[in-house]
C-alpha cells in the first residue's frame, strides 16, 4: 500500500526543507482519497470502505466494537484530532473524538478521555492544531501496550499511520 | 392594542363610578386564541396561589453547573424536541408554575471576579456571603492559593447549621465529590484545587471530605473522584491509579469509620440505606460520565443517585439538607460540544422530577438553579423547530414549521442555532507562522447533529469559558416565595436558612 502512494504520504512527513514546509505540500482530504481510490484500483488490500468515528471503534462500556475486532491487523481510515502531542519530535500522537480542550478550573492535569487512539506514524509528526479535523490512516492494532520511550499506555493504535487535514 | 381597550375602560367615568374593573365584558377579538385562553389560565393560577410558611423540615438545592438562562433554553427546546414538539413550547419539570411557582434571576459574579467559578459561586449558596474567585468557603480577606490565609477565615457552612439541628445531609454530583460545587457544601479551601494535596497547615478537600462525615456533618456522599481518596501505589477497581502522594487510603480509613463505600451500580444497589450507616460513594477515578456516554451496568444515573439520597436521607424525621450537582453541563459547554449539554441537562431535569415526586412541598424546599453561565449564544432568525443542536433554518410561510431551507450567512453558508463566543470550536485555526486566521466550514445538518460535533466560535480558546450573564432560580415548597425579583446569589442560603428555621 505504502509503496503505491508514497508521494501523498510523504507529504505529511518532515523532509528537509530546512524547516520550512512549502503550503502545497499539505494535502487536502481529497487528495488523500484521491489517492486511496488511486491505490485500490491498483489492487490494494485496503479493508476500510468509510471513515470511521472514534465511537466506531469503542462500545459505551469501552470494550472494542465488533467493527474493531473485525478490522484488527487491517488498514483503516479514522476521523478525529490530535491532541497536543506529549513530546516534540514524535512519532506518536492521540487521537481523540472532540478537539481535547484542558479547562483551567477543571483539571489540575491534562485528562486524557478512555476513548482515545493512539497513533504510530512512520515519520515524526507534523503537529496540526488540537481543533483541526484529520484523517487517520493506519494499521489497526488492539489490546494494552505501553510506549517504551513515553510510557504511554494504549489499548487500540493504529501504526504505520499517515495523516492529513479533513 | 389590549392596552388601548384596556385604558378606555380606565378613563369611562361610568366604568369607575360602578366600581368596575378590566375583568368586566371587554371586546377583546382574540379572547378565544388558545394563546389567549392559556395565558388567563396562567394569570389565574397566580391569583390563586398562597405563599407557603411552614418551616421547611427538608432543603434540597439542585445546581447544574454553567446552565445560564442561555444553556436552559438550549435544554428546554432539547427536552422539547426530544419529545416531538417544536421545543420553544415545552416546560421543563422546574418550569411549570403548578409544581415550582417562584423564580428569581441570580447575579453571580465573585468578590474579585465579574466572571464567577464555581467554588466561590457554590460557596455563596452555602455560606450567604460572596467569596473570591477560586476559593471555597473563607471569607473575603482570604487570597487565593495562600494556605496560610485559611486561617481565621473559615466560614460556617449551611450543612453544619443544618448538621447541629439534627438534620442529615448529603452531597451528589456527577462530578468528583472533590470538585468545586460539591465540594462547597462541606469544605473550606483556599485553593479549589487542592483536591487531594495540599499546603502544610491546610488539609485537601477529599480528606475534608472524610472528616466531615466522621464528624457525623456528612452523611451522604455520591460522585465521582476517587482518584483523591486513594494513594499513587493502589490501583483502584477500575484500574486507575490513585492520586494522593501522602499514602492515606482515605477510602480505607473511611470504611475502617464505619462508612459504606460502594465503586459501581452493583455495590450501590447493595448499600444499606436505612439511614444509619454513612456512604461514601465513588463512581469514577475522575468525574461520573456523561449521560451520553453511561452505561447502567457501570454507574447510576444522576437521577437514581438523586433516589438513592432522598431514600436515605428521608429517613431522619428531623429532616435533611441535600446538595445535587448535575456538574458536566458546565464541561461539555467547556468542549463547545452542546450535544453534552442538553442531553446531561435533561437528566438534570429528570432528577428533579424525580425529587418532586418523592417529596411533599409542604415540607421541603426545593430549590434550582446554577453557579454561572458559559458564553454559548444562540443564533436567529429560526423558525419554529429548528433543531436546537442542527441548522438555524428559516421561518415558513403559512405557519407554523420552520422552511426547509437553512438561514445563509453573507458567506453563503448555514449556521447552528447554537454557537460560542470563543472555545475550541473557533473558526479562527492556528497557521504555520502561528498567526490566526480562517473561515467556516461548510456544514450538513448530519454534521451538526452530531454527538461529537464541536459548535462554531469566534475567539480561539482552547477551553471554552464561562460567562457573568445571570441564571434562573426556581422554587417551591416553604418560603420559595422569597424568590423574587433580581438577587444576588449569597441571598440563596438566606432563604434556605429562613425556611429551616421559621418559627
Amino acid at each position: 500500500m505504502m509503496s503505491q502512494a508514497p508521494q501523498v504520504f510523504s507529504a505529511v512527513t518532515k523532509p528537509d526543507y530546512g524547516g520550512v514546509m512549502p503550503n502545497e505540500i499539505l494535502i487536502d482530504r481529497r487528495t488523500l482519497l484521491a489517492a486511496f481510490a488511486a491505490a485500490l484500483a491498483l489492487g490494494s488490500s485496503r479493508a476500510c470502505a468509510e471513515t470511521l468515528r472514534m465511537r466506531d471503534l469503542y462500545n459505551k462500556d469501552l470494550s472494542f466494537s465488533d467493527l474493531a475486532q473485525k478490522m484488527e491487523n487491517e488498514r483503516i481510515e479514522v476521523r478525529g484530532y490530535m491532541a497536543p502531542p506529549l513530546k516534540a519530535e514524535s512519532r506518536f500522537f492521540v487521537l481523540t473524538k472532540r478537539p481535547m480542550a484542558v479547562c483551567p478550573f477543571c483539571e489540575t492535569e491534562a485528562e486524557w478521555p478512555d476513548d482515545i487512539l493512539a497513533v504510530y506514524t512512520k515519520r515524526i509528526i507534523d503537529v496540526v492544531p488540537y481543533n483541526v479535523p484529520i484523517i487517520v490512516e493506519g494499521r489497526l492494532k488492539l489490546g494494552t501496550f505501553e510506549d517504551p520511550e513515553t510510557g504511554f499506555v494504549s489499548r487500540v493504535r493504529t501504526i504505520e499511520s499517515h495523516y492529513a487535514r479533513d | 392594542m389590549e392596552t388601548v381597550v384596556f385604558r378606555n375602560i380606565l378613563l369611562s367615568s361610568a366604568a369607575l363610578a360602578l366600581g368596575s374593573t378590566a375583568a368586566f365584558a371587554q371586546d377583546i377579538v382574540q379572547s378565544k386564541s388558545s394563546w389567549y385562553t392559556d395565558a388567563e389560565a396562567a394569570l389565574n393560577q397566580r391569583l390563586e396561589h398562597q405563599p407557603n410558611t411552614n418551616r421547611a423540615k427538608n432543603v434540597i438545592l439542585f445546581i447544574a453547573d454553567g446552565m445560564g438562562v442561555g444553556t436552559n433554553y438550549a435544554i428546554r427546546l432539547y427536552a422539547g424536541q426530544q419529545n416531538g414538539e417544536y421545543g420553544s413550547e415545552h416546560v421543563l419539570p422546574y418550569e411549570a408554575y403548578q409544581d415550582f411557582p417562584n423564580v428569581a434571576l441570580v447575579k453571580t459574579y465573585n468578590i474579585n471576579a465579574q466572571t464567577p467559578d464555581s467554588a466561590p459561586t457554590a460557596g455563596s449558596m452555602n455560606t450567604g456571603v460572596k467569596q473570591v474567585f477560586n476559593t471555597i468557603n473563607l471569607s473575603e480577606n482570604a487570597v487565593h492559593n495562600e494556605c496560610a490565609s485559611e486561617e481565621g477565615n473559615k466560614l460556617t457552612l449551611f450543612s453544619e447549621l443544618m448538621s447541629e439541628m439534627g438534620k442529615s445531609v448529603g452531597v451528589v454530583t456527577t462530578a468528583r465529590i472533590t470538585h468545586a460545587t460539591p465540594a462547597a457544601a462541606y469544605a473550606k479551601t483556599a485553593n479549589r484545587n487542592w483536591e487531594g494535596e495540599a499546603p502544610e497547615g491546610c488539609t485537601d478537600i477529599a480528606t475534608q471530605l472524610v472528616d466531615q462525615m466522621k464528624a457525623g456533618v456528612v452523611d451522604i456522599a455520591m460522585g465521582g473522584g476517587r482518584r483523591y481518596f486513594l494513594p499513587e501505589t493502589v490501583t483502584d477497581e477500575e484500574g486507575k491509579k490513585g492520586r494522593r502522594k501522602d499514602g492515606h487510603n482515605l477510602v480505607n480509613e473511611a470504611q475502617d469509620a464505619g462508612i459504606q463505600y460502594a465503586w459501581n451500580t452493583e455495590t450501590a444497589k447493595a448499600l444499606n440505606l436505612e439511614g444509619d450507616t454513612p456512604v461514601l460513594a465513588l463512581f469514577e477515578d475522575s468525574h461520573m460520565k456523561y449521560e451520553h456516554d453511561r452505561t447502567e451496568a457501570d454507574e447510576p444515573s444522576l437521577t437514581e443517585m438523586t433516589k438513592t439520597a432522598i431514600d436515605y436521607l428521608s429517613k431522619n424525621d428531623d429532616g435533611y439538607y441535600l446538595e445535587i450537582e448535575s456538574g458536566r453541563v458546565d464541561h461539555a459547554n467547556h468542549d463547545g460540544n452542546a450535544f453534552r449539554t442538553v442531553t446531561d441537562g435533561v437528566e438534570f431535569a429528570n432528577a428533579v422530577a424525580a425529587a418532586a415526586a418523592m417529596t411533599n412541598p409542604e415540607d421541603t424546599l426545593i430549590i434550582v438553579t446554577a453557579d454561572h453561565e458559559h458564553s454559548i449564544a444562540l443564533n436567529g432568525y429560526c423558525g419554529r423547530g429548528s433543531p436546537i443542536l442542527g441548522l438555524c433554518y428559516d421561518i415558513g410561510k403559512g405557519q407554523v414549521k420552520h422552511a426547509d431551507e437553512p438561514v445563509l450567512a453573507d458567506d453563503g453558508k448555514p449556521f447552528t442555532v447554537i454557537g460560542y463566543l470563543n472555545g475550541p470550536g473557533a473558526v479562527l485555526k492556528e497557521q504555520e507562522d502561528k498567526s490566526y486566521s480562517g473561515s467556516r466550514p461548510d456544514l450538513t445538518e448530519e454534521e451538526a447533529e452530531d454527538s461529537e460535533y464541536v459548535q462554531q466560535a469566534l475567539i480561539p480558546m482552547s477551553s471554552e469559558s464561562h460567562s457573568g450573564e445571570d441564571v434562573a432560580v426556581w422554587a417551591r415548597g416553604p418560603f420559595a416565595h422569597l424568590f423574587d425579583g433580581v438577587i444576588e446569589q449569597n441571598y440563596i442560603f438566606h432563604v434556605m436558612n429562613h425556611a429551616a428555621n421559621a418559627e
